[in-house]
């Protein structure tokens, strides 16, 4: 009786060492990111010409997501004086096959809105298109370049921004809110 | 209930012995012996202990024990000596009383958890601070984290109103060791938003030891150690238990705890306890807005079984502990724009109407604690013993995502850790004794797969083993000294998927040693000095060697280094603790100074562009640190039922290679309160009632260019609180009401990390009732 519970209690060690050696094989790891599905890759910024001009794309690529590579821009020149009627489409260019992330973007259009602010460059964008409650997304925009001039669009996808704060559906971003998905500064041309 | 008669007398009385100029000499004494309850041999160097007052006393070598300055009144006195049942009496204090203790001594028997309650044996000379039930008690309702930070010294690092991990003398995180009764608490600790999974209520008592303890307690017990302790069960027939009730009035919940417990008949040494707490609260409210998302559910159970006679003891414990909660909608940014705009704008950009919902972002966890132990007589005054020890714990988390993903885990982790002790507890000669032990650790930490986002922190194994020396020598009546050392080495390995879908296993060793020397010194009745020097160490933790990639709550990308070292500290600290003025003023002054060597942390390292923009890159790097501080606290008896005290906190850190503040370390802070105590009132007793105001200074020791904006002012806040006992029968009714943030006062904290987007609580009343039957 004495050394029964001495005895139960180093089995239960005993056990328990067991257990832990038994793992001896090696650490497994899950299964690669195939489809990192909260990645965007890529965004398109393509300019469909109105009246006579030519099409046009600005193209953003981050090839790694959120890894350490350097983004990289491949960018055309619009022309001075036109209407674009523009639209965006963001990949996701890790899986297999491509994402296309800007149809979920569109299911979900009463979460999302896209601002579009030009610094030095003469082109405005206005809303050509709405979600489920009547405001706007911007995946779809109408865009009329003036003057020629050299200068950046930043481009803004926000995440539930607050789309009847005071201007935010005619494209003010500052009473918006939200989060931010997006920020991309496109360098743009006009001539 | 409360007459308006009793209610006048409550708040007049102590103003009547105000006014006449009534102050009663508080100079009774109480003194006697402990004696062995079966031979009547005296009971050197019991404590006797009265935990209303927080004072007590040594019996010296004959048992003799003298306590000074009280006053008239019902107390509970606690007696307590290695190698019996602590005894809990009640007396009543009209004049000098002279009482003798009987305690049952069973010769020569170590009991771990009464090892554990022996203040003069346990961590000599380190300074170290109990929170017991009734303490506990008073934060009712609150997080531990919370609980924790009435402890000069212990402050909280806070993510909201519901997240918070205890900050001990400037450490936090990985630095601040958690014990589960005795176990240490796996639970991806490292996360600065990961509160500590545990309910303070499945245990009678919290210990924070505010010093470098890896010799006891291996590594990570650089800042401290905050320790549940195992609890005391039953040992005789009947049964006894409380039950609480609990109102949060700022976030319009509520909350419950309760326990049962007993001996069994005919088998005495037998004894059970089951308990369970739960929490249910809304959206918290800032002083002039809702904090959306703040939702908190909380439930948690334990139940545990013990044997103890002379020769033998062995026990069970099983807990189990849920948390959801919410977190603040206004701090989800995307980008560095958005945190500034969240800087610059002052309010949070989301403010919603009160809710009880918990919407994405959200966190989920569950922790599940075994512990099984067995312990032996083996010779005349050894004794061993075995603990075994297996916590599993699910932590998911929830991020608001696309395509209807917001309810898939961004992070789902899954961590296993089993735990074996085997310590020997001995005598050598007639005076000297201590512990001998080995210590082992098994860890796996899984990422379950299905989330669709990279992880966050790898799958590893980590295997630790570690052996340990502790021995404690009376040098005199007066003075005491212990010394230790320990050998630890931990292997990790690790397997994961790098950015290039690369399969990589690295592995690390890592081998550390710690010591510790120190001493108690009684050097007369009303003084007494604490003296210790240990050295303490942390391993790197795997999110530290090998983070890599986008923290989304931080809007930061962090990059961990594989060849980083381990920390190694050497702290010293010094503890005066002195009765003044015929036991009316009695002060407790800690000092301390610590040195950490490869001190890790995060600095900034350039910025990287992404689709979503700007994000400031994080770099894990070491230096060396060094803290310094001192913890004080003053309470001086004025009148027969008036106080005041003063606690008071000051700590620096310093990053000596780069010559620079280090960050996040808690600024200057002071908290004064004026207490009134009464023995009775009507038919309440043991009221208790303050007033307090709390200080907490700008953090002006800041490091240039590490933080995204500036620290914020200055805050000063008021509160109030009240208790009050009834007896009913032979069973006690207690009633508390606590106030925090009277004023309303619009504040954010430094060691706040949501300070960049709301402000921190505003008026914040909790109310409760207690009802414990049964003998204790």
């Amino acid at each position: 009786m004495r050394t029964n519970p001495v005895c139960m209690t180093l089995a239960l060690i005993f056990l328990a060492a067991i257990n832990g050696c038994k793992k001896d094989d090696e650490v497994t790891a899950p299964p690669p990111i195939v489809n990192e599905e909260e990645v965007i890759t890529t965004m398109i910024f393509a300019f469909t010409g109105q009246g006579g001009a030519d099409d046009k794309e600005l193209r953003f690529t981050d090839a790694d997501g959120d890894g350490g590579g350097v983004p990289v821009f491949d960018l055309d020149t619009l022309q001075a004086a036109s209407d674009y009627s523009a639209s965006i489409i963001l990949l996701n260019e890790t899986a297999d096959p491509v994402d296309t992330i800007s149809n979920e973007v569109l299911e979900e259009g009463t979460d999302h809105q896209f601002f579009f602010q030009a610094t030095g460059s003469d082109i405005t964008f206005v809303y050509a298109d709405a979600d489920a409650n009547g405001a706007p997304i911007g995946l779809a925009t109408n865009a009329t370049t003036g003057t020629p001039s050299v200068g950046t669009v930043k481009v803004t996808l926000r995440h539930q921004p607050d789309k009847s704060g005071s201007g935010v559906s005619g494209g003010d971003i500052t009473n918006a809110g939200g989060e931010t998905d997006i920020e991309v500064t496109f360098p743009l041309v006009i001539e | 209930m409360l007459h308006f008669r009793t209610f006048c007398s409550i708040l007049c009385a102590p103003l009547f012995l105000l006014v006449q100029g009534q102050v009663t000499e508080c100079s009774l004494l109480l003194s006697g012996s402990v004696l062995d309850e079966h031979n009547k041999e005296p009971l050197a160097f019991a404590e006797v202990f009265l935990p209303q007052l927080e004072k007590g006393a040594v019996a010296d070598e004959s048992g003799h024990f003298l306590i000074t300055g009280l006053c008239p009144g019902r107390y509970v006195v606690r007696v307590m000596h290695l190698g019996c049942t602590p005894m809990d009496r009640t007396i009543s204090l009209e004049k000098d009383l002279v009482i003798d203790f009987r305690l049952e001594h069973h010769a020569h028997e170590l009991h771990e958890f009464e090892v554990a309650q022996q203040r003069p044996d346990e961590g000599v000379g380190q300074p170290q601070q109990q929170v017991d039930k009734d303490r506990m008690e008073r934060n009712t309702g609150r997080s531990l984290g919370e609980m924790l930070a009435t402890i000069p010294g212990v402050n909280m690092l806070q993510t909201g109103p519901t997240i918070s991990k205890p900050v001990i003398h400037g450490l936090s995180g990985n630095r601040v060791l958690t014990l589960n009764q005795g176990i240490r608490q796996e639970d991806q600790q490292w996360g600065t938003e990961h509160a500590p999974n545990l309910d303070p209520f499945s245990s009678d008592r919290v210990t924070v030891v505010k010093g470098a303890a890896s010799v006891q307690y291996g590594s990570d017990a650089i800042g401290g150690v905050v320790i549940t302790e195992p609890v005391e069960l039953p040992r005789e027939a009947g049964i006894s238990g409380e039950v609480r009730g609990i109102g949060l009035f700022n976030g319009k919940g509520g909350g419950g705890n309760g326990l049962l417990q007993g001996g069994v008949k005919g088998i005495r040494g037998l004894g059970w306890r089951v308990q369970g707490s739960g929490r249910y609260i809304g959206d918290s409210d800032a002083s002039s807005y809702v904090l959306s998302n703040t939702g908190l559910r909380e439930s948690a159970a334990s139940a545990s079984v013990g044997y103890r006679d002379h020769r033998w003891n062995a026990s069970a414990f099983y807990s189990y502990f849920q948390r959801e909660l919410g977190i603040l909608r206004a701090s989800h940014i995307g980008n560095l724009t958005d945190l500034e705009n969240a800087i610059s704008s002052g309010t949070p950009w989301y403010v919603g109407e009160f809710s009880y919902a918990i919407d994405a972002p959200r966190q989920d966890v569950e922790h599940h604690l075994l512990k099984a132990e067995a312990g032996y007589a083996i010779k005349d005054r050894s004794r061993i013993v075995l603990t075994y020890g297996y916590q599993a714990d699910d932590r998911q988390e929830f991020d608001l995502r696309r395509g209807g993903r917001s309810s898939t885990p961004a992070i789902d982790l899954f961590l296993v850790t089993q735990t074996a002790d085997v310590v020997l507890k001995h005598w050598i000669g007639k005076s000297i004794h201590g512990k001998v032990g080995v210590s082992g650790a098994y860890q796996e930490n899984t990422n379950i797969p299905g989330t669709g986002i990279r992880p966050l922190v790898p799958n590893y194994r980590k295997q630790s083993g570690g052996v340990f020396l502790l021995e404690h020598y009376p040098i005199s009546t007066k003075m005491e000294m212990e010394a230790g050392a320990r050998l630890e080495a931990t292997r990790l390995d690790v397997a994961k998927y790098t950015y290039e879908n690369l399969f990589i296993t690295p592995q690390h060793a890592f081998t550390n040693s710690a010591f510790s020397i120190g001493a108690n010194w009684s050097v007369k009745d009303s003084l007494r000095m604490r003296f210790n020097v240990s050295s303490a160490y942390r391993p790197p933790h795997v999110s530290e060697l090998y983070s890599e990639g986008l923290h989304h709550g931080a809007a930061a990308v962090e990059r961990g280094d594989a060849t980083l070292n381990s920390e190694r500290s050497l702290k010293a600290t010094a503890d005066l603790e002195a009765d003044w003025l015929k036991g009316r003023l009695s002060t407790d002054i800690t000092l301390y100074a610590d040195r950490i060597n490869d001190f890790i942390y995060l600095r900034p390292d350039g910025v990287q562009l992404t689709i979503r923009g700007a994000f400031p890159v994080f770099q894990y790097v070491a230096t060396d640190a060094f803290l310094y501080g001192i913890d004080a606290t003053l309470q001086y008896r004025f009148a027969r039922a008036w106080s005041i005290r003063s606690r008071t906190s000051l700590v620096r850190g310093r990053d000596l290679n780069r010559n620079e503040w280090l960050f996040q370390v808690p600024s200057d802070r002071t908290e004064n309160a004026l207490l009134v105590t009464l023995p009775k009132a009507g038919s309440w007793s043991a009221l208790e009632m303050s007033a307090s105001s709390t200080v907490v200074f700008e953090q002006s020791r800041i490091p240039v260019g590490l933080d995204f904006s500036g620290p914020p002012s200055t805050y000063h806040l008021v509160g109030l609180s009240a208790t009050a006992t009834r007896t009913l029968g032979k069973n006690e009714l207690r009633v508390g009401l606590q106030a925090n943030n009277i004023l309303n006062t619009a504040y954010r904290d430094y060691m706040d990390r949501f300070r960049y987007y709301a402000d921190a609580r505003g008026t914040d009343v909790t109310f409760w009732v207690r009802y414990s039957f049964g003998k204790h």
